[in-house]
């Protein structure tokens, strides 16, 4: 048993072995917590693979499968896989020929705006962190305070002044006007989360460093960054999460071309006159779901391990 | 060999301030080449600072740094010649011992064949050969401590500073580390610069010492000198263990007499200096102390308290409202106990004599 590695840990789990030393009454609770944590997004994905005709039958069919005669037969579905096809192409009119629904262009731009503005808010957030950490200016706070202040508002409050700043310089509607708008939301997230993670870090590590004849760069690049690794990613995945699911901005900045998923998904599940197709909509989050489920899952182990632990005493 | 009596280090009135906070108050000192210097003074006395100083890694408000000879006040850091052991040790935590002992090396752009070859050698003269593959935070206080002084002396600098380099280290590793450092000085000859506010470290280490106070030097010299003759009651209190015993005292109308709660006493030697009815602080040694034999004049006194230490023992002894401690060979003490009347006397050639207005000793 002990030479084997079993497929969880394969992909980067922890070993789970028994429950562990929280012992089983908090093992339960934390896997009731989660399991009602998840039940939205179970909820979710079940709809998806429903048949159309059964996703809003009263009562509410529960399962994909009786779990061996314990889920009475009227709760069980059919599973089918026929509504992620319809996400990329269905008829759009009763009895027409299918047509593609262009989602395929929205999630391209979904992914291209989401990564490359979390990227580089990431590249410059962590230069400006690193400058606000180890050469603050006079006022440093104020301008950290005044960077923050964009966050501190809901975005429907200052929609209208954006979009007439970006009507005036020619930017609505295009990627670069959308990605811009992501980075500088993103930038002051990650300039905090990025400036916490660098003041954690020892000075003398970095002066023994210069004092080994490292310039102010190669300080940065060498020495500052590997260890701040862990704070990459975990500013990686809060930004891209956030800025994947946007809504707003997305809806009232994109043109046709670079509307992204959320902002498509709106419109495809309300237009039309037939009412709000759930199982479309179900299939279009679930799909939706799996990129950030992904990054997610393999930066976890860098979320959950820092580097710098117990190399310099204090 | 050009350049035998330029020092390896000289600072001249060097001042460094953070705000309001003086951290260097002028200090000046010089340090021959290949000399075992210690830096002695008690926390926030501007040790740190001065040791950053000389690396480079602090710009001086004032003064004048010179390292073999040439002004290098405003030097860029590499080039100076200069390492340095952090008292946190500083290893870089994302790399090996392999990488730790390299880095150097690589940014001084070493061939990488020559970059293995003095790993390994520096590796193995700190016993560290099996460990070159761990990275730091898996390795024990010691070892810790023995790559931050390998990754410092791989350059083969000609001057090498220490930042309390013990100061996180347990007791018994102390004492081994006292002796590699000195056996690594013998070694590679290099200039060391040690800072510490350890006496014992200073005086078992250091071939010259300068005490600080304020972010300046009080007395420099060597052990023996700042034992025998301290400048002030400061370093009289700095230097020797138990620290000296201080008893306020007055000088005689003729200056040949020295009034104290112990007694009067004629010191072996007149003080020109002084002033007659002026106060002063009478300094014993607690080695200096000693029972008085049979018959032999000696001050009255009783014993409160008996510290044996195993060799020795430190016995307290009370007179005239003033508290004394005496060191005795173990068995000398023996049969000793509190409550006991013990007559003292001391050398007149061994005692100091200082001014009670501002501690300076009496010439």
């Amino acid at each position: 048993m002990s030479g084997k590695v079993s497929i969880l840990e394969a992909l980067g789990f922890r070993k789970a072995s028994g429950v562990g030393e929280a012992g089983w009454g908090r093992t339960l609770a934390a896997a009731i917590i989660s399991f009602i944590y998840f039940l939205p997004v179970l909820f979710i994905i079940f709809t998806a693979i429903k048949p159309q005709d059964v996703a809003l039958s009263v009562p509410p069919t529960l399962s994909p499968t009786s779990l061996f005669g314990l889920i009475p037969d009227q709760f069980v579905f059919t599973p089918t896989l026929e509504n992620f096809g319809s996400v990329f192409e269905r008829s759009m009119t009763v009895g027409g020929a299918p047509e593609p629904t262009g989602f395929d262009r929205y999630f391209f731009n979904s992914i291209v705006i989401a990564s490359s503005s979390v990227l580089l808010a990431l590249v410059i957030g962590t230069l400006a962190a690193f400058g606000f950490s180890r050469y603050p200016l006079k006022g440093n706070d104020t301008y950290l305070f005044i960077i923050l202040t964009t966050r501190m508002l809901p975005a429907i409050v200052v929609i209208i002044p954006v979009i007439l700043m970006f009507r005036a310089v020619g930017l609505s509607g295009s990627y670069t006007g959308i990605i811009l708008l992501y980075t500088a939301f993103n930038l002051a997230f990650t300039i905090w989360m990025m400036k916490s993670f660098f003041d954690e870090l020892s000075l003398d590590v970095e002066d023994a460093a210069r004092i080994d004849g490292s310039s102010d760069v190669r300080v940065f690049f060498k020495i500052a960054l590997p260890q701040v690794i862990a704070g990459l990613a975990a500013t990686f995945v809060f930004g891209l999460i956030l800025t994947w699911n946007e809504f707003l901005f997305a809806l009232l900045l994109s043109g046709p071309d670079t509307r992204t998923v959320p902002v498509a998904m709106n419109q495809a599940v309300s237009s039309g006159g037939r009412g709000t197709d759930w199982t479309l909509l179900a299939a279009i989050e679930t799909l939706f779901l799996i990129p950030v489920f992904l990054v997610t899952f393999f930066l976890q182990n860098h979320l959950l391990r820092g580097v710098t632990f117990g190399t310099v005493k204090r | 060999m050009a350049g035998r009596d330029v020092p390896a280090l000289r600072l001249s009135g060097i001042s460094k301030s953070y705000g309001k906070v003086r951290a260097l108050s002028n200090l000046s000192f010089e340090v021959a080449e290949g000399r075992f210097f210690v830096l002695f003074g008690p926390s926030s006395v501007g040790k740190t600072t001065a040791l950053r100083t000389i690396a480079g890694l602090v710009a001086t408000d004032a003064g004048q740094l010179e390292i073999h000879g040439r002004d290098m006040t405003t030097a860029p850091i590499a080039g100076r010649g200069v390492s340095m052991v952090f008292q946190s040790f500083a290893l870089y935590p994302h790399l090996t011992v392999y990488e730790n002992f390299a880095y150097p090396l690589r940014e001084e752009k070493v061939g990488r064949e020559e970059i293995d070859k003095r790993v390994k050698e520096t590796a193995a003269m700190l016993k560290l050969s099996h460990r070159l593959e761990r990275k730091p935070n898996t390795l024990s206080g010691g070892e810790q401590q023995r790559v931050a002084l390998g990754r410092s002396l791989i350059r083969r600098p000609r001057i090498l500073l220490l930042d309390e380099p013990l100061t996180n280290l347990d007791a018994k590793l102390r004492h081994d580390m006292r002796a590699e450092l000195k056996r690594l000085h013998r070694q590679f000859g290099m200039t060391i610069i040690y800072a510490t506010p350890d006496e014992l470290e200073a005086l078992s280490m250091g071939e010259e010492i300068a005490v600080m106070r304020e972010g300046a030097v009080v007395q420099r010299g060597t052990p023996d000198e700042l034992y025998e003759r301290p400048i002030d009651t400061y370093v009289a209190g700095k230097i020797g263990s138990p620290h000296m015993n201080i008893v306020k005292a007055t000088l005689a109308a003729d200056l040949s007499g020295l009034d104290t709660p112990l007694g009067t006493f004629s010191p072996a030697r007149r003080y020109a200096s002084a002033t007659a009815g002026e106060g002063a602080l009478l300094g014993i040694r607690p080695h200096d102390l000693r029972p008085a034999a049979r018959g032999e004049a000696g001050v009255v006194t009783r014993i409160p308290l008996l510290e044996p230490l195993g060799d020795v023992t430190v016995v307290s002894v009370q007179a005239g409202g003033e508290t004394l401690r005496m060191v005795l060979p173990e068995q000398s003490a023996t049969g000793l106990k509190p409550g006991d009347e013990m007559p003292v006397t001391f050398d007149l050639n061994k005692i100091h004599i200082f001014r009670a207005a501002n501690g300076q000793a009496m010439t």
